[in-house]
């Protein structure tokens, strides 16, 4: 009897070991496949290791970047946000139109952020409170938006002549850096106080994790999911203010498929689908890495077409290999 | 021995030294459990004893990590549930698996309906052949009858013949009468004794022990993963039965029992419930709970226990009626507030309920702690890790790290974390649904010993339990429940037969009364 339960312990305890080895590499797994993605580009793809690649692809992905953080907050829920792309595109309009008509670029800004967090608020209380599925009221979302956008202008794009808004969101460099680094640098810093650091980050990790047991221990469990909508929709139209400054325009169609690269980010960055696990710092890593593998790609020649196949194919190993 | 003779000396179905863990909890530890053609063998047990886990490995839903299981002397260890079910093995579940919106019929030869040309479903072929099989049986029923307009016993017969006509031998009825009225339980019976004829085995699983007298030739119980028995029916009693249940941790605890503890009843109450009631329910409850006392609620399933617990707590919005703590009214719908005035709820389903069970186990305990706090303030790692290390070392929490998730720990282990963050909360009044559901036995033992403890630094304390051994080992004073509503309030604790015998009158009181007229129990109650 002693015998066994000794040998028992032993094995049990050899199976532990191995087990938090694996459970090591695959809480880290994202940043192993990124380093060696990175790596591979370093080595293979012509003046890849250089400061101004680097800043180029933060530039570039401070868009992704930006979006990930809200929308971490709504996947780590245990839901979704499909209409980002859509209230990117509007928002840039948005901004644009009321520049057009002589709202002062100091307060234009806000007013279409107000606007991100209405749209976040109709599908949070949509989701909580009618209980339809978040996957089908942002769908939705998605097709009202992009047909507002189209709408308002009949597709015409509407241009930004303030050169300040311009500067502020997107041309500027302060600290010797480009600004939108600066603002992903802000935008993470908030996320990440908000998700791991404050009581409202517990909230969200408890919705997640069990939304029962989480309302089961005093957690207002719709008013954290109605939130985590309003975080996702101000960073979208965050976004999409950045990009109507980028193209020094709004236009219908600036966002669209963005949602997708969003997500992508988010999942490979960690966070689980199913709700309960994530943090932003994976978050912004992952829209990184699709970032790294976009540019990585392209400055080995290969065609943007080619760039999907790959990109989609890592995306879903990145996932694959995530998964518990 | 007895009565074996007239039977086929070969078991139908035998299971022979079957043991199955989950995690670090064993929940059958060797049981060996048989049944003849045309037989009914009784299974008797708690809550959490393992019965369900056992029937679930003879119907191929869990795999037993050891034993063999015998169909007609051939091993069926490891077959699938499809496989076992064509081989004869059904169960008859509490939530019948019938389909509402179709016919008797239709239901009865769902997925082998008579075709015409072109798999198009012959309906009246179909109703032709459902009428004979309910015929050749012999059943009160109609094949193009809608389902969704039978009572509960006909979609039981529904379910029955469904099984038997599918070539079942073996039929595992859980708890069948527990929601049948005593002419339909009559009903029931006729149809097991004619089931028997037909050289069918039947393992029927109940609490009620007149019952299992009835029908049941043999009878074994189910205690802590080890089977007692088999015993016939014709040489036992069920006193002895209600003995062997409750010999348990039960002696044990009773000697930490405070003796002289001076009746606290009349000190001030901590919890004052006056007209409790929701609309489905619960019908006006009027009760207290003083300062370190532990008040036992007894019930049936179904007789709202939960629902209470959940009212008091602010789970239900639609609760209607005064709850005060302290002499602070509470809000119903409103869970942070009842945190804030001291109530903390061990609820009964523990992995939906009682934990996140992909968080971790310090994210599991500080949780409440967050309750009424702004959404903003900031978060102390270490004090939540230093909160789960005082309530790991106080509780013997079994675990590797704080950071583990609460997936991996034991049932019991499980269960002192859903304590332990209540505990972890200071409260004035604990609610404990079924605490020791489903642990084993030295969990169970802690976590009694813990709920006395707890009691005894002053804490208010409604435990609800469907294990009279427990009320009456840990409890001061007993509110039975039935059908929503205090039947009768024991100021004293006495054994468990007396008390199982009291919830069985008050039941039987109950259920007279509505079965006679129910004209008159309105009356009564305006």
């Amino acid at each position: 009897m002693s015998s066994t339960s000794s040998m028992g312990s032993t094995a049990v305890r050899g199976r532990v070991a191995i087990r938090s080895i694996g459970s090591i590499v695959r809480d880290h797994l994202t940043y192993i496949i990124f380093g060696v993605v990175t790596l591979f580009f370093a080595v293979a793809a012509p003046n890849f290791a250089t400061f101004s690649t680097a800043e180029a692809i933060l530039r570039v992905t401070a868009l992704v970047s930006i979006m990930a953080v809200g929308m971490s907050f709504v996947i780590i829920c245990a839901e979704i946000d499909l209409s980002v792309g859509s209230l990117a595109s509007w928002s840039s309009m948005l901004v644009a139109m009321a520049l057009d008509r002589g709202v002062p670029a100091l307060a234009a800004p806000f007013v279409v952020l107000a606007c991100g967090a209405l749209v976040g608020l109709v599908n949070g209380l949509l989701v909580t409170k009618l209980r339809i599925p978040s996957f089908l009221v942002t769908l939705g979302m998605l097709s009202v938006l992009s047909g507002l956008a189209l709408t308002v202008t009949d597709t015409m794009p509407v241009p930004i002549v303030s050169d300040g808004y311009s500067d502020a969101l997107w041309n500027a460099r302060l600290f010797g850096l480009p600004v939108p680094i600066l603002w992903t640098a802000v935008i993470v810093v908030v996320g990440y106080y908000l998700l791991h650091l404050s009581v409202f980050g517990r909230r969200v990790f408890a919705v997640g994790g069990g939304v029962t047991a989480a309302r089961f221990s005093g957690v207002k469990t719709d008013q954290v999911k109605v939130w985590a909508f309003v975080l996702s929709g101000m960073t979208a139209s965050l976004a999409g203010m950045m990009l109507a400054a980028r193209s020094t325009a709004g236009n219908p169609s600036l966002g669209k498929g963005l949602e997708l690269d969003v997500i992508a980010a988010v999942i490979i960055g960690g966070t689980s689908l199913f709700g309960g696990q994530g943090s932003i710092i994976g978050s912004l890593v992952g829209a990184i890495f699709i970032g790294i593998l976009g540019f990585g790609l392209l400055v080995m020649g290969l065609s943007t077409s080619i760039q999907e196949i790959i990109k989609g194919a890592i995306i879903i190993l990145a996932v694959a290999l995530n998964r518990r | 021995m007895t009565g074996t003779a007239a039977h086929s000396s070969m078991p139908l179905v035998r299971m022979v030294d079957i043991c199955k863990r989950f995690g670090e909890n064993r929940v059958l530890r060797g049981i060996s459990f048989d049944v003849h053609a045309g037989e009914v063998h009784a299974l008797l047990g708690e809550n959490g004893a393992g019965k369900s886990t056992l029937m679930k490995v003879l119907m191929g839903v869990h795999e037993a990590d050891s034993g063999r299981i015998e169909l007609d002397g051939r091993d069926i260890a490891g077959r699938s549930v499809r496989e076992l079910l064509a081989q004869g093995i059904a169960m008859i579940f509490q939530e019948l698996s019938l389909l509402p919106n179709l016919t008797v019929g239709q239901n009865l030869l769902l997925g082998r309906e008579p075709r015409r040309a072109g798999w198009r479903i012959d309906a009246r072929a179909l109703r032709r052949e459902a009428q004979a099989l309910i015929d050749q049986h012999g059943f009160d029923l109609r094949a193009d009858t809608p389902v969704r307009s039978l009572g509960f016993a006909q979609r039981q017969m529904v379910e029955v013949l469904k099984a038997v006509s599918r070539g079942a031998r073996i039929l595992i009825m859980d708890e069948p009468t527990s929601s049948l009225s005593l002419r339909e339980e009559t009903q029931l019976f006729a149809i097991i004794e004619s089931l028997q004829a037909r050289g069918i085995g039947i393992v029927y699983i109940s609490h009620r022990m007149a019952e299992v007298f009835r029908v049941a030739r043999r009878i074994s119980i189910v205690k802590d993963g080890l089977l007692i028995g088999p015993m016939a029916a014709a040489t036992t009693t069920p006193r002895e039965l209600a003995q062997l249940m409750s010999k348990s941790t039960a002696g044990e605890l009773a000697g930490r029992r405070a003796p002289s503890a001076a009746p606290r009843e009349r000190a001030e109450p901590v919890l004052r419930v006056r007209g409790l009631r929701t609309a489905r329910k619960l019908a006006g409850l009027d009760f207290e709970v003083g300062l370190g006392e532990v008040v036992g609620v007894a019930g049936l399933v179904g007789a709202g226990r939960s629902t209470l617990a959940k009212a008091l707590f602010g789970l239900l919005p639609d609760a209607a009626g005064s709850v005060e703590v302290d002499g602070q009214a509470l809000r119903a719908g409103d869970v942070p507030t009842a945190i804030a005035a001291g109530i903390g709820f061990v609820p009964e389903d523990r992995r939906q309920e009682g934990l996140m069970l992909g968080l971790s186990l310090v994210d599991n305990l500080a949780l409440p702690g967050y309750a009424n706090r702004r959404g903003a303030g900031i978060v102390s790692r270490g004090g939540a890790a230093a909160l789960f290390a005082r309530y790991r070392d106080l509780l013997h929490i079994a675990c590797r790290r704080g950071t583990q998730p609460a997936s991996e720990l034991s049932g019991g282990n499980q269960q002192k974390i859903v304590f332990g963050k209540w505990l972890a909360t200071a409260p004035r009044l604990l609610i404990l649904d079924e605490p020791t559901n489903g642990v084993d036995v030295n969990a169970k033992a802690e976590m009694r010993a813990a709920i006395r403890a707890v009691a005894e630094q002053g804490v208010g304390v409604l435990l609800i339990s469907s294990e009279l051994d427990e009320l009456t080992a840990a409890a001061d004073r007993v509110l039975l429940m039935v059908d929503g509503r205090v039947s009768r309030a024991l100021t004293e604790v006495g054994t468990e037969s007396e008390l199982r015998a009291l919830l069985q009158a008050d039941i039987a009181a109950r259920r007279a009364g509505t079965e006679t007229s129910a004209a008159e129990q309105r009356l009564e109650a305006a």
